[in-house]
């Protein structure tokens, strides 16, 4: 029976194919449209996730995201230092400053200055050289989203550079997430950072702090508020600020949420159009069905067996379309590090899921009623 | 499906295999690209409390290791030139050992100048006391004539001038003589002013100064040659102003150079400043600007085996653990902690 009901489903191709099209489509439309959607922002805690070492985050308590950070006097570190259940603290600093290029090009960079012995704060990973090459004088590390933007097809080691009248020289390239904005971000040590940063009073932007094994994140976050004044975050906590500063003070999750939503309501709507009208068009075969005797129960399992068919092939495809089109553009550096939240897929099931069940409920109502002597009228 | 084995169709059973494929595929990939967002521990040791500080409230701060007597920056009494310098950056020096030397020519022509009109004194000495001899022998050969008329009463009043104008002579070049002693004792004093040297014990820092230099009195804070006692060295810590109340002092301290935060030692409470100064940042910007005060705590490092072996340096930037106080402004720390695990 649930054989017939698949040969019923594929014996017209062109119905078939267009059901098939409309549910991959719409999943397609669902899953990268969010899977974008939440990687843009995502963007805003990529400087959090880029440090790979810290487990809290201090800052002064009016500091918002690691772009938008009032800078610290340098006993802060020792304030928080201080705090028992910090197993290490280390400076960091984070500022913006304007660098000249070989062809005399003023670009605007971010400069992140790490600890001089340890390096707590680079990425995890190097594309090319090492981080020990921050031990050479004048050397800086760029990223490699950087890397594009201001040596478009050229290898930027051994470039030379001016930073605020100082010279800065690329030795190594660091595989890191850009920034929202995309700014080349260059990494050197903190007393570096400090020549290259034109002088403001305070400097220290950040402290890292990585936490003793019997304290909870939480915990050395409350003790580190309540001892120094300072505010602290997990770095989860600290990563959710930059998303949330995103979605504050830019139009991205609007507009684009918009897009997003319509993306969805006009997959769901082509996925119940289509399978309602397919429904629709075999109700004299399920009429012929019912008039040979077939309960009405096998036939809710014959819709069922179609819409289950139609349903994970097109969300087959669908899903299959995302992965090839994240997988397609994962070369450019727009989407470096782009990935697929696994929650998306599921969420894009649950909505074909629904939506196929609650038009092939709808439909199925009128087969359900019809009566076998339709099928002679 | 394996009903119809030989009609293979397309869309019943080729393209549900692929949609399966395609599912399996898309969860490997979903699976394998979800971001690292892995904790890592940092590849280089960072300043770590000590193991007994760990969980017990403390305070740290940053400072730099300096010599026990304080960094001493030699100068020099009197300008001129440099003819010698007798010691090295390494040496261990005892007080009053001679650092460099001034060029002295000119003082000493002053001392053989003083010592020829010490000669010349003395022989006006001589000469007038052989004057003065013979005009009291002539004087006496006078008074003992008993004939008055033998000698006129003028004769004598020349013979008693002559006498007592020796006399004046012989004063006069004793006078002399005195002052250029007095003179060939300054021009010496000058000679010992000359060769700089050292005020205490301890070891030579820097050198700055080569034969053939110029040294001045003039310019003020010009050093030619730092030395201070490095046995033992200490470290002088700066803790915030805020922290400061909380400190235990007389505790000793957990230090760790910079860079080589694993080999930690013991360092003994000395003495806290009396005063609170503003921090000196370590930037080196001409126009650095303050506004952290700091209490500066100083303690005394442990001696090292053998200088080649020496952890700390003079100038050398240190991290230390303090413990604070167990009283007082821990308590109020310790609240917070008590209401999580309730």
């Amino acid at each position: 029976m649930i054989w017939i009901a698949i040969r019923m489903l594929t014996g017209d191709r062109q119905k078939f194919y267009g059901l098939l099209f409309g549910i991959a489509f719409s999943t397609l439309l669902i899953t990268q449209q969010l899977t974008i959607f939440v990687n843009l922002l995502e963007r805003g805690a990529s400087g959090v996730y880029n440090v790979s070492s810290a487990d809290v985050w201090v800052m002064d308590p009016v500091s918002r995201t690691t772009d938008v950070a009032y800078a610290m006097p340098s006993t802060a570190l020792d304030k928080v230092r201080g705090v028992s259940g910090v197993e290490w603290a280390v400076p960091h600093i984070r500022a913006t400053a304007a660098v000249r290029t070989k062809d005399g090009d003023l670009e605007g960079v971010a400069i992140i200055g790490v600890d001089d012995a340890t390096l707590i704060g680079l990425p995890k990973r190097m594309i090319e050289g090492s981080p020990d090459v921050l031990s050479q004088p004048d050397s800086v590390i760029i990223d490699d989203v950087g890397m594009t933007r201001m040596f478009p097809d050229q290898s930027p080691i051994g470039e030379r550079l001016e930073l605020n009248d100082q010279r800065a020289v690329v030795r190594g390239i660091a595989d890191a997430i850009p920034s929202f904005t995309s700014t080349v971000v260059l990494y050197t040590k903190y007393s570096q950072a400090l020549n290259y940063v034109p002088g403001t009073r305070n400097r220290l932007s950040f402290v890292l702090v990585g936490k003793a094994d019997d304290v909870s994140a939480q915990q050395l976050v409350d003790r580190i508020e309540a001892q120094t004044g300072l505010r602290a975050r997990t770095r989860e906590q600290f990563a959710g600020d930059g998303v949330d500063f995103i979605i504050e003070n830019t139009g991205i999750p609007l507009n684009f949420g918009i897009t997003v939503m319509l993306g969805f309501i006009v997959g769901v709507a082509i996925v119940g159009l289509t399978f309602s009208l397919f429904i629709r068009d075999n109700i004299k075969q399920f009429g012929a069905l019912k008039a040979i005797g077939v309960s009405n129960g096998r036939i809710a399992r014959m819709v069922a067996a179609q819409a289950g068919m139609v349903g994970m092939v097109g969300y087959g495809l669908g899903v299959l379309g995302t992965v090839g089109f994240i997988h397609a553009f994962s070369g450019d550096p727009t989407f470096k590090g782009f990935y697929i939240p696994w929650q998306i897929p599921l969420i894009s099931l649950v909505a074909i899921v629904l939506i196929i069940a609650l038009t092939g409920w709808l439909s199925l109502r009128t087969v359900l009623k019809t009566e076998p002597a339709a099928v002679f009228r | 499906m394996a009903l119809l084995p030989k009609n293979l169709s397309f869309s019943r059973q080729i393209l549900p295999l692929v949609a399966l494929a395609g599912l399996v595929l898309a969860v490997i990939y979903i699976a394998t690209g979800l971001p690292d967002r892995e904790l890592s521990e940092p590849t280089e040791e960072p300043p770590r409390a000590p193991q007994e500080l760990a969980n017990a409230a403390r305070v740290a701060g940053a400072g730099v290791v300096e010599p026990s007597s304080e960094v001493i920056d030699i100068g020099t009494a009197i300008a001129g030139l440099v003819t010698m310098v007798r010691v090295q950056p390494g040496d261990y020096v005892t007080k009053g050992q001679p650092l460099f030397q001034v060029d002295d020519r000119a003082v000493r022509a002053r001392v053989r100048e003083a010592e020829a009109q010490i000669g010349e004194a003395r022989a006006a000495i001589a000469e007038a006391q052989s004057a003065a001899a013979t005009a009291a022998r002539q004087l006496d050969l006078y008074r003992n004539v008993s004939d008055p008329a033998a000698v006129s009463r003028a004769e004598v009043i020349r013979a008693e001038g002559e006498a007592s104008a020796a006399q004046n002579r012989l004063n006069a070049a004793r006078a002399r003589l005195q002052s250029a002693q007095a003179m060939r004792s300054s021009a010496t004093t000058e000679l010992g002013r000359l060769v700089v040297r050292a005020p205490i014990s301890g070891e030579i820092l820097a050198v700055d100064i080569r034969p053939g230099e110029y040294v001045s009195t003039m310019g003020g804070n010009a050093s030619f040659i730092r030395m201070g006692e490095t046995r033992p060295l200490h470290v002088r810590i700066d803790i915030d102003e805020s922290e400061a109340a909380r400190i235990a002092l007389g505790e000793p301290a957990t230090v760790s150079p910079r860079g080589a935060s694993d080999r930690q030692v013991k360092a003994s409470f000395v003495r806290a400043e009396p005063q609170v100064v503003p921090k000196r940042s370590l930037t080196n910007s001409a126009a650095e600007r303050v506004d952290v005060r700091v209490l500066q705590v100083i303690y005394a490092l442990p001696s090292a085996a053998s200088s080649n072996e020496a952890l700390f340096r003079v100038g050398q930037q240190v991290d230390a653990y303090i413990p604070a106080r167990r009283n007082g402004a821990t308590t109020d720390i310790v609240k917070p902690e008590a209401d999580e695990t309730e």
